[in-house]
């Protein structure tokens, strides 16, 4: 079973390819979207944004981030309350090429479950 | 045999005369007048070949796998009914004509062996446990291998079907949740099941084993009607006793497999979940294999008539022997295992407490006879039971000789069918009717746009946008009922609340790891209340010409991912 996880620190140093900057991971939710539709969170009403996937070998496997993982704060600014566009323009700012991400996870268990279903 | 001019080649006949039969679309009990039994069992045969005709149909009608699937069900479950009947007429003509050309039944011959009664079976909770490797989990993670499987059943010349469940290795075992109820069935039944199991995705989709190519490669090719029908007789033949099922490949349609069968008896017979074997068909090899654990678990009941039916009643005068009066008048009805003795007949309707009840059980001694010698005392019956040291005895005293003679008879029906339904006589065991099972409908396609191409959505937003635009064609309002498989969440929707759509049925489909990166499109659908328009969710996009106009103010019911 397990007790949650405190939350966790993960610094991402972005990848640049090309043009852009990436950080290997791609993100769900937001106050805009329908939080029913999250198969990570444990309340259904949760809008926060969470991570849906983890490029293999990316920068944010890399740093340690995991699929599941519900994103607080991103470099200091919130991400419980804010729009799924805005959460992504929050990741991918031209001008920082390292992001600090605050994040929270669930159970080992229910992490391990989450990733074999994907 | 077969003429490749008919339209529906899809019956493989076992006995040719009964199959000219049927082609000529006559079969009719012509000799003899029908019995009323024979003309239930004709209509229901005639019944079966309309069915079978729309059935047909459909299936030239699918574009869409999982409908090609249902119809292709329907067809074959169809086909062996009207085989079964048709076995059925014949038998019980031939039956009719030995028994018409024989001895009379007026004769004085020796009496009639008794038969038991006849009761209810009822099949439910079925759950058949699947045994995935472990490297199942991590092998071909990008494609969700589906099946489609469902169960048919056949007791007598009944026969029954399961809904069609979807099965992927994310699944533990193989759950059916209708109850399958058969009503007329003897305590020698045989109750065969077999599973059958179909490919969601084409077979040739898959990186399958050569075996499985060549074997797809050989049965498409050259569609000669005796290659198939060959092979397909030879993987019936393979599997041991003729299936109930016959391999009866639709053109180019999706083809079922006989996976796994074993035939339940009395002896499987239980108050309660029973564990028990299955037979398996076929190896790793096969077509449509499923890793089956080899067990089948589920509660197999049946109800005597004898249990739920009254078998006797009438007026007697009751008396517990050691007593000094008159014995009480009451009427007395049998059923089950009890005798219920109620104060006058209309209680035994309304439901009234009778007075008192005799228990009547395998170890209940009955005497007929005039025990009671007291002046007076004719058409006498005695029943005893014992109590632990006690024995208690009653006595029964009919209206006229011809009364008592029936109430012996009903005793003696009694023992043998307890004798003959064994366990099944202890107490009731409850079934419940089966409900209404809804009809199939068409299935909403479970695939998403990572299997229909791969896009660069950073570059091709207006590609994306065109194709949710055709994808809000036709949706279901509701979800299919087997997503109730896939998510804990019931499978419809309530009307009331945001999260009203199963949302996990997105994501039994795994994300394909290596793929181009693409927005997920799997969401569900939004759940549009009847009439109001479909206006296509935007995309977010990395492009900074894109107007901020696009953004949807209302209630947004997608749940977009983004990558960064």
């Amino acid at each position: 079973i397990g007790e949650p996880v405190p939350p966790q620190r993960v610094e991402i140093h972005k990848l640049r390819q090309g043009e852009n900057l990436i950080l290997g991971f791609s993100i769900g939710g937001g106050i805009d979207q329908d939080p029913s539709q999250n198969p990570f969170s444990e309340d259904k009403t949760d809008k926060g944004i969470y991570v849906t996937r983890v490029s293999e070998g990316g920068p944010a496997e890399i740093a340690g981030l995991q699929i599941g993982d519900k994103i607080m704060q991103v470099n200091g600014w919130d991400m419980t309350m804010v729009t799924h566009d805005q959460a992504r323009k929050r990741l991918t700012k031209r001008s920082e090429e390292v992001v600090r991400l605050l994040v929270t996870r669930q159970s080992l268990q229910k992490a391990v479950q989450q990733s074999m279903l994907s | 045999m077969f003429s490749r001019n008919h339209r529906s080649r899809v019956t493989v006949a076992r006995g040719s005369a009964l199959e000219m039969e049927f082609k000529r679309g006559r079969f009719r009990l012509s000799v003899f007048s029908d019995p009323p039994e024979d003309t239930e069992l004709q209509r229901k045969l005639d019944h079966e070949i309309r069915m079978r005709e729309g059935a047909c149909k459909l299936l030239a009608a699918c574009s869409q796998r999982e409908q090609a699937l249902e119809a292709t069900k329907s067809l074959l479950v169809c086909n062996s009914r009207i085989l079964s009947y048709m076995g059925e007429l014949q038998r019980r003509k031939e039956a009719q004509v030995l028994g018409k050309t024989g001895r009379r039944p007026s004769d004085s011959g020796p009496p009639a062996e008794r038969s038991p009664c006849r009761g209810r079976v009822c099949i439910s909770d079925i759950r058949i446990p699947l045994m995935w490797k472990d490297t199942e989990y991590f092998k071909n993670k990008g494609d969700l291998h589906r099946w489609a499987v469902f169960l048919l059943l056949q007791l007598g010349e009944q026969i029954q079907d399961t809904e069609m469940v979807l099965v992927d290795r994310t699944l533990t075992d193989i759950s059916f949740q209708n109850n399958v109820l058969f009503s007329e069935a003897g305590p020698d039944f045989e109750l065969r099941l077999e599973l059958y199991g179909a490919c969601v995705e084409e077979e040739g989709a898959l990186a399958g084993a050569p075996k499985r190519l060549a074997t797809k490669l050989s049965s498409s090719l050259g569609r000669s009607s005796g290659k198939r029908v060959r092979a397909s007789l030879d993987s019936a033949g393979s599997s041991g006793s003729s299936p109930i099922l016959l391999p009866t490949p639709a053109v180019g349609g999706p083809r079922y497999h006989l996976l796994a069968h074993t035939t339940l008896t009395l002896a499987a017979v239980q108050n309660g979940f029973r564990t028990h074997d299955l037979t398996l068909a076929g190896h790793e090899e096969s077509p449509a294999w499923l890793p089956l654990y080899g067990s089948v678990c589920c509660r197999l009941a049946a109800q005597p008539f004898c249990m739920t039916q009254p078998t006797a009643g009438g007026t007697l005068r009751v008396q517990q022997a050691g007593e000094l009066q008159n014995g009480a008048r009451v009427h007395g009805v049998l059923k089950g295992t009890n005798l219920f003795c109620y104060r006058k007949p209309e209680d035994a309707d309304t439901g009234e407490e009778p007075l008192f009840t005799i228990a009547i059980n395998k170890e209940t001694r009955v005497r007929a006879g005039e025990l009671e010698q007291a002046a007076g005392r004719p058409f006498t019956l005695s029943i005893s039971n014992r109590y632990g040291d006690d024995e208690v005895t009653h006595t029964l005293q009919a209206e006229s000789r011809e009364a008592l003679h029936n109430w012996m008879e009903a005793l003696w029906q009694l023992f043998f069918d307890m004798s003959q339904w064994k366990h099944c006589c202890d107490e009731v065991m409850k079934i419940e009717s089966p409900t209404p099972r809804k009809p199939p409908q068409a299935l909403a396609k479970q695939g998403s746009l990572y299997h229909e191409m791969a896009i660069e959505p950073l570059d091709d937003i207006a590609a994306v946008t065109d194709i949710l635009a055709q994808r809000e064609g036709p949706r279901l309002e509701t979800p299919p009922p087997w997503l109730a498989m896939f998510t804990d969440q019931p499978a419809l929707p309530n009307p009331c609340s945001p999260a009203s759509v199963a949302p996990a049925s997105a994501w039994t489909h795994p994300l394909p790891w290596g793929r181009p990166r693409t927005f997920s499109l799997d969401a569900v659908p939004p759940d549009h209340p009847l009439g109001a328009s479909r206006s296509v969710a935007p995309l977010p996009s990395q492009r900074s010409s894109r107007s901020r106009g696009l953004y949807n103010k209302g209630p947004l019911r997608t749940w977009l991912q983004s990558p960064v």
